[in-house]
């Protein structure tokens, strides 16, 4: 379950951003992917959730997964941006081109976006 | 008082792991050292097919592999008698290895001492393709035994690669092809170097060796 890492990835980031702030507490996450990004939600939360689980200032915080267009470079022409269309029947990532019609595209993978944190903080 | 406030940060989740990837990346590139990253299911051949080129490369170069497992020592102690110096990471039940467990045992060796880098990842078609660990490139091992539909079914990893090892061509026959496989390999990325190999028997070793951009001094 590779969510694990991810989860403890982003975990890892926000803890460093929020040593900036007098944070009460982290209330809600919110990370943006692709739906070809390896990455089932569900299990991404559960992680977030074994993860944060006895880590005082995440208490009752949620991890969000927001769905964003996929990414593919086409390696025939270097076209970078979203697909038209889905994969290819008999393999699923092969992309069609917008461009320039090949099925000889990239898709580009890790994409995840760490997008917001909202916070709870001290005024004091 | 208490304040809400919402930060945005617009960051990629992977970041800390791949800047270590790079960095490692970069040090193998300017130290002109190899690095590889094999990549495959359980039971697809990797431990032998290391075990097959470290035996062939020994003679003319020094290799350095790591070998991921969840436990035991088993893979590098098998690798290690055949000519390479080998450490074996276990991930007690994480299924990848990443970019800073490499960087940890690199740590403790002295770059300097070795030629050939080569990390056995953890033994699994999903997990490692999301993990950069800082290779030049990344080869993916499949058995013919593992059925003919293992690449349409793990599409991702192998656009990741760069080189697709057939493995266990030995037994092709009637209950095994390899035909699929290789048509497969080749049509999921145009730039794909697919090699057949039987680990077994030795066939292709010489050739994934050749592929990797390694040479092989003729025996004297």
């Amino acid at each position: 379950m590779h969510e694990y890492s991810l989860a403890s990835a982003i975990v890892t980031q926000i803890e460093e951003i929020i040593k900036k702030y007098n944070v009460i507490r982290v209330k809600k996450i919110i990370v943006s992917a692709s739906p070809y990004e390896m990455v089932i939600p569900d299990l991404l939360q559960e992680a977030y959730k074994i993860i944060t689980h006895e880590m005082e200032k995440f208490k009752d915080s949620e991890l969000l997964m927001e769905i964003k267009a996929a990414e593919i470079t086409c390696i025939e022409c270097d076209y970078t941006g979203e697909p038209t269309e889905e994969g290819d029947p008999e393999f699923a990532y092969n992309f069609l081109c917008p461009k320039c019609g090949s099925r000889d595209t990239h898709i580009n993978m890790k994409q995840m976006i760490i997008e917001t944190v909202d916070l709870e903080l001290s005024e004091e | 008082m208490v304040e809400n406030k919402q930060i945005s940060v617009k960051k990629k989740a992977y970041v800390v792991n791949d800047a270590i990837a790079e960095k490692i990346r970069n040090t193998m590139k300017t130290k002109n050292k190899r690095f590889f990253n094999v990549m495959g299911s359980i039971g697809a051949g990797k431990t032998l097919i290391l075990e097959r080129i470290a035996k062939r490369l020994s003679p003319y170069y020094k290799v350095f592999v790591i070998n991921g497992d969840v436990a035991t020592t088993i893979d590098a102690d098998r690798i290690a008698k055949s000519g390479a110096t080998t450490v074996q990471i276990n991930t007690g039940g994480g299924c990848h290895l990443s970019a800073s467990l490499i960087q940890k045992e690199f740590d403790k060796i002295n770059i300097d001492d070795y030629d050939i880098f080569i990390t056995e990842n953890v033994g699994n078609l999903i997990c490692p393709a999301a993990w950069d660990v800082g290779a030049e490139k990344n080869i993916v091992v499949v058995s013919i035994t593992e059925g003919e539909y293992v690449i349409k079914k793990h599409p991702i990893i192998f656009k990741g690669a760069q080189i697709a090892v057939i493995n266990k061509c030995d037994i092709e026959g009637e209950d095994f092809d390899s035909k699929t496989l290789v048509e497969d390999a080749s049509k999921i990325k145009s730039d794909m170097k697919v090699i057949c190999t039987s680990a077994k028997t030795k066939q292709g070793i010489d050739d994934l060796i050749t592929a990797l951009g390694i040479d092989i001094p003729k025996r004297e």
